[in-house]
């Protein structure tokens, strides 16, 4: 299974770069060019036999978003948090589909009835200094515990920790559904057999241990400020002080992060090599700035998202230092399913089929950084073959990525419009968001549903109120939002899919069913998916789903990202593809 | 004459020019003087007439890069026209000293007035700050400013309009200069101020033994002091000559037109003043011929064509005059505005000239 | 003068509560990101988010935050935590203000080094092919963004990603107490940056107020005593000419002690305005306010600071 997944994945990542360089018209390049980019070594290997020692420089201009593991939620917050946190499980950097035993000792026992999952710990695990000992289950336990504390408020703790037996009434105390019959082992009971879904979210970092004993005091603060308190199990932690104070030294807010070597990490408990000293890490370097730099510097890596002048620059002239990381989530055109016009679903189809995929695409910056997507569940997610892989469910509104006119109107006839076009005068509300490339691709869809004939009432705000405010309010009742993307929280496809798609994820605020879809028959199917145990029957099962979801055309797919990383030449970077691709801090070397 | 030693200012000729946007502004159009030793000449004429800008030119205030200067001044026989710069400064304010119409602006608002006078001693003369600041309250005496020792650590906006004044003259007298060039000095200040600073004037004349060049546009002010008047008319000499002799027959319409304007105790109170009729003309568009034809009552069509020159009066080398009425004509219109009566033949001319605004 | 700065500084304090508030209620009422829901992140439920405002203390009346945050910055100046990293503000601002303060001071010494002597010698060389050349690397001085010369000159100069790589580069700035070498040559740039528009308008300024100056009757005074030009355009004129600059250049000051955002930015200068620009971006209110609140404490400052030495530079002008 995760063989087909990674053959597919070189194929699509073959097409994509092929199709590329015919679209960049760069008469320079040739298709062996291609063939470096796609042999990258950061790709080829995990980074084995690095040279150790030396300071990696990063350069962002994001600042973290939360330091502490129990809220850590965000590419750049995964930078630090993998090196510095040991989940239970997580994953090595070139394989975003199987997790390995990180703090756990093996792999999760699900019972038989999918209600009790157990997990054995290794032993000889420390805290980095002042808490030093040795980690136990019950570091783990409070670890789960705080993160339903509202003085931490962890976003997902409910979603995949919520059927742990005593979740409903959580409130930061002990869970009676948590056990840790030993130092060791740590056994979850649940209400719901919802155990394998459990344990493939182990390997979000709420499941790193945290020293009860000592977090108890920065938990109490409102809101608990143990990430400016934290220690580490990693190979590394953030810089701190003797009493463990990682803020203003460590962390200095919209400055500075240090990594530096966590003195009780010891190698024989850890899958990571953790070959670099430290991480020098400078943030609210320009975009433009922090991409050449990486580019013609030494020892340095751009941790953001590079802009589309640094990625073109890296690609023609720096070719070996640029990394397209496949399976970095999806976008896709969401159309209101609650109110009219688009309760209708031949509309829906029309929109699809007259949407040029393609050409959204290529304004994000080609196909190198976005694969035309045919359906949800993207590369790199399990499921993703069984979805129909890169070809797709093959409906006729789907087939083709440069859109289709004929269906469009095939399907605008079948709606009621014989024309082919449109005909209500109720102009549609559509929100998108500003700045490049989000305002162009907001226009193309502006402009397909303006060929259908539909009166168009474009907005364009800021994305943090598109999503907050617009989008996320069913009662502002927009009927488009083209510029909505998602993100995988795992490798399960139930992550990508039952936020988004299912009714009862439907919420009055900061909703994220931006389709509003609420179809019984795709409710029922995930309610009975969610109880599967097993990764082939989890695929095979949500694959369905999303073939399910896409026929409807609730949201029409055209971005499967692929996210663009640069880095210095004398950088072994190893890519987290897990993490959207940045180098892997306990993989990466310097040259 | 000839045997006789130089005079101490000789000017030959001199024609001042500035290069503007809107054409050449003729400011002095060829002018000639001379001044004696301890002598006093008063340059008479309406403002715009030159004689300001003459004035400041013997001191090369008028140099500048859109300026040109021709003809000659002869200060002690060097020419201060074709003099360097820098050697022209070290004659500015120790050989040749100026004072201006408004104290209050001619003076620093920032600096006080003792250090911009101690400024003006020690530019020409190499004494010790305190030597010159009690030169300086020595001079404040004697420009009559009370308690000079506190006086001088004032600020000029802290002093009387006379006040000021007298302290500008102070600073032109600092290093006692042979010349003094006085631009309107009286004219910023009240009537009493103003007879008490011609006063002293006329005072630290006799002691310091200088010469005086009075520009102003009040005939009654140089009448008392000046011992030679030169009446300027769009940048020229109109009519010169010894005081006596110019308020006694006076022989240019434009003087006549000066003479009656202004109020004097020697008239009846009962005269009417009569004012100049129409402005002083542009200096870059000059009338032709007679410059002050548009203006004269006394003008014939003839001149409007010619232009006259300074020629003396019969019978009076030093008093000259350019006009180009014959002198009995002149004399006999004189004896009718003197007798009271009305300018001749000018009352269209005048009015349509002169006009509502 | 002592009883006209006490009440200066009165009215100070009551324009800054009324600054306090303005912030609040630009906050509360113009449509931004609601702060905790972009805590929460995606995935969050309704009651994460209420929690976080809870939290955040966001779920108290609008005036019982005002108060709140009036009563500790009065008692305590105390400017709350942030949102975002949970520090103190006050030791973020603290912390940020060294680097605004280098580059604020570096970049005003630079443009009285360039704009004063320029607009001098513009001035004195009126209509010279000097005069003219200056005015037109003024303008362009004037004209050209920040962020592009900022960009051009990093390209250009910098160590890392220079063509002449002679200077070091964006996001070098170290304190002066802990390299003042360093300090001073990763300034460098971001000060010539800072300093172009300002110089170019200093030295424009400067030249019209000097050439109005040296028309004064003082200075024809001045000349008239027989000094030397030099004298009378750097003693009598300049003096005079830089008052009408002390104004605005005490306002710009002040301006420029909140932050230089731009500048900041582009060469990652770990500044105010960055501070605060990042605090907009997170909707993270309490660095906001305590930023702009900073800002306007310079502001005022610099306000009152310019009438003090107003009355200094001319006499004639008197406070009672």
């Amino acid at each position: 299974m995760p063989g087909t997944v990674r053959i597919a994945l070189g194929v699509g990542v073959a097409v994509v770069l092929a199709a590329a360089l015919a679209a960049c018209g760069s008469s320079k390049t040739t298709t062996s060019g291609a063939a470096t980019a796609n042999s990258n070594p950061a790709n080829a290997n995990n980074g084995a036999g690095g040279k150790r020692g030396g300071i990696l420089k990063v350069v962002t201009n994001e600042d973290a978003q939360h330091l502490d593991p129990g809220l850590a939620y965000f590419t750049i917050d995964y930078e630090y948090t993998y090196a510095t946190q040991r989940p239970l499980f997580s994953y090595k950097p070139n394989d975003q589909t199987n997790p390995v035993a990180d703090l756990a000792a093996g792999p999760p026992q699900i019972s038989a009835d999918n209600k009790t999952v157990t997990v054995h710990i290794r032993p000889g695990v420390h805290f980095s200094p002042p808490v030093n000992r040795e980690v136990t289950t019950a570091d783990v336990a409070y670890a789960i515990e705080r993160g339903f504390n509202p003085h931490v408020a962890n976003p997902y703790i409910g979603v995949y920790y919520g059927n742990v037996v005593g979740a409903d009434k959580a409130n930061g105390g002990p869970l009676a559904g948590i056990k840790t019959p030993d130092k060791y082992t740590i056994v979850f009971s649940l209400t719901k057999p919802t155990g394998g879904l459990l344990a493939a979210a182990f390997v979000l970092p709420v499941s790193a241990p945290v020293p009860k004993e000592y977090a108890q005091k920065f938990d109490a603060h409102t809101p608990s400020d143990y990430g400016n308190y934290q220690v580490a199990t990693g190979p590394y932690k953030l810089q701190s002080d003797a009493s463990g104070k990682v803020i203003g030294i460590g962390y200095q807010p919209g400055k500075h992060i240090t990594l530096v070597r966590n003195p009780n990490w010891s190698a024989a408990t850890d899958y990571r090599p953790a070959y670099l000293d430290g991480v020098d890490w400078s943030i609210g370097v320009p975009p433009e700035i922090a991409g050449r730099q990486a580019l013609t510097g030494t020892h340095i890596v751009d941790g953001d998202t590079p802009t589309a002048t640094i990625v073109k620059l890296a690609y023609q002239r720096y070719r070996s230092q640029i990394f397209f990381s496949p399976g970095s989530g999806n976008r896709y055109v969401a159309l209101n399913t609650q109110v009219p016009p688009f309760n209708n679903v031949n509309l829906r189809k029309a929109v699809f089929a007259a949407m040029n995929r393609k050409q959204m695409g290529t304004v994000r910056g080609g196909l190198l950084v976005a694969t035309p997507a045919t359906h949800f569940i993207y590369p790199g997610l399990s499921g993703f073959e069984e979805a129909g892989g890169i070809a797709g469910p093959g409906y006729d509104f789907t087939t083709s990525p440069t859109g289709n006119m004929a269906v469009a109107t095939a399907y605008m006839k079948k709606a009621g419009y014989p024309s082919g076009r449109y005909t209500g005068a109720k102009p549609l509300v559509v929100v998108g968001s500003t700045g490049a490339p989000a305002d162009q691709d907001a226009q193309i869809v502006n402009q397909t549903l303006q060929n259908l004939g539909f009166q168009t009432n474009l907005k364009l705000v800021d994305q943090s109120v598109m999503y907050g405010t617009f989008c996320g309010t069913p009662k502002l009742k927009v009927n488009v939002c083209p510029n909505v993307a998602w993100g995988r929280d795992f490798a399960d496809p139930q992550t990508v899919l039952a936020p988004t798609f299912e009714g009862s994820a439907i919420t009055q605020t900061n909703n994220q069913n931006w389709p509003q879809l609420n179809d019984p028959a795709i409710n029922a199917a995930m309610e009975k998916a969610k109880l599967l145990n097993g990764t082939a029957a989890r695929a095979q099962a949500w694959g369905k789903i999303d073939d399910m979801v896409t026929a409807t055309a609730a949201a029409v797919p055209w971005s499967w990202d692929n996210q663009a990383n640069v880095y210095s030449k004398d950088t072994m970077c190893v890519n987290a593809l897990y993490n959207t691709g940045p180098c892997d801090f306990s993989f990466s070397s310097l040259k | 004459m000839s045997s006789q030693p130089p005079p101490l200012l000789e000017i030959e000729d001199l024609r001042v020019e500035f290069a503007t946007d809107d054409g050449i502004v003729h400011a002095v159009d060829g002018v000639s003087y001379q001044v004696e030793r301890g002598q006093t000449l008063g340059i008479v004429g309406e403002s715009g007439s030159g004689k300001s800008v003459g004035a400041g030119t013997i001191l090369g205030l008028t140099r500048a890069s859109n300026a040109s200067i021709s003809g000659r001044i002869l200060f002690e026989g060097r020419d201060l026209v074709a003099m360097p710069a820098h050697e022209l400064r070290r004659v500015r304010g120790s050989e040749i000293s100026m004072i201006f119409q408004d104290p209050l602006s001619s003076l620093h608002p920032f600096y006080r007035v003792g250090h911009q006078l101690v400024e003006a001693i020690r530019v020409h003369r190499d004494v010790t700050k305190a030597a010159a600041r009690e030169r300086v309250v020595e001079l404040l005496g004697l420009v009559g400013i009370p308690d000079p020792k506190r006086r001088i650590d004032d600020y000029p906006h802290e002093l009387s309009g006379g006040m000021r004044q007298r302290a500008m003259i102070a600073m032109a007298l600092a290093n006692e200069p042979k010349l003094l060039v006085a631009d309107e000095p009286t004219t910023a200040l009240d009537v009493t101020v103003q007879a008490q600073i011609l006063g002293l004037m006329e005072r630290l004349q006799r002691e310091l033994g200088m010469a005086i060049i009075l520009i102003t546009h009040d005939l009654g002010v140089v009448a008392e002091m000046a011992d030679d008047i030169a009446v300027m008319y769009a940048g020229r000499i109109v009519e010169v000559g010894p005081t006596l002799a110019l308020f006694d027959a006076p022989q240019h319409p434009y003087t006549w037109g000066l003479l009656k304007s202004i109020p004097s105790l020697e008239h009846d109170p009962g005269d009417e003043l009569i004012p100049i009729p129409g402005r002083p003309p542009s200096l870059i568009h000059r009338p032709t011929g007679c410059h002050f034809h548009p203006r004269c009552a006394y003008a014939q069509p003839a001149h409007a064509r010619t232009d006259p020159s300074l020629a003396p009066v019969a019978g009076q080398p030093a008093h000259r005059v350019a006009c180009l009425l014959d002198e009995r004509a002149r004399r006999a219109a004189w004896a009718a505005l003197e007798a009271g009566e009305a300018p001749a033949a000018s009352a269209a001319l005048s009015t349509a000239e002169d006009g509502p605004g | 003068m002592g009883r006209y700065i006490i009440r200066r500084l009165l009215w100070a304090l009551v324009l800054l509560v009324l600054v306090i508030a303005l912030t609040f209620a630009i906050f509360y009422l113009l449509p931004s990101a609601d702060p905790a829901q972009l805590r929460a992140g995606r995935n969050a439920t309704a009651q994460n988010i209420a929690d976080i405002r809870h939290n955040l203390g966001l779920d108290k009346p609008v005036y019982v935050q005002f108060w709140d945050y009036l009563k500790a910055v009065v008692l305590h100046f105390d400017l709350g935590y942030s949102y975002q990293s949970d520090a103190s503000v006050k030791s973020l601002i603290l912390d940020r203000l060294p680097a605004t303060v280098s580059l604020a001071a570096g970049a005003i010494v630079i443009w009285m080094l360039v704009g004063i002597p320029v607009g001098v010698i513009s001035a004195v060389r009126r209509r010279s092919l000097l005069d003219r050349a200056a005015m037109t690397v003024a303008l362009i001085g004037v004209s050209v963004p920040v962020f592009w010369l900022g960009l051009v000159l990093l390209y250009l100069f910098a160590a890392d990603i220079g063509k002449f790589p002679l200077l070091p580069g964006a996001n070098t700035y170290v304190p002066l107490t802990s390299d003042p070498v360093k300090w001073l040559t990763s300034l460098i740039m971001p000060w010539f940056v800072l300093a172009a528009s300002s110089a170019a308008v200093y030295a424009r300024l400067l030249r019209g107020s000097l050439i109005e100056t040296m028309q004064e009757d003082y200075i024809r005074t001045a000349r008239a005593k027989g000094l030397l030009e030099r004298t009378v355009v750097m003693r009598h004129g300049l003096r005079s000419a830089l008052t009408p600059l002390v104004t605005v250049m005490g306002l710009d000051i002040g301006v420029l002690l909140g932050g230089a955002l731009l500048t900041e930015t582009v060469f990652n200068v770990p500044g105010i305005g960055r501070l605060n620009y990042e605090a907009i971006v997170h909707s993270d209110y309490p660095i906001i306010q305590g930023t702009v609140l900073v800002a306007a404490i310079f502001i005022i400052l610099a306000n009152i600071a310019v009438d003090i030495v107003y009355a200094f530079l001319d006499p004639r002008v008197r406070y009672s």
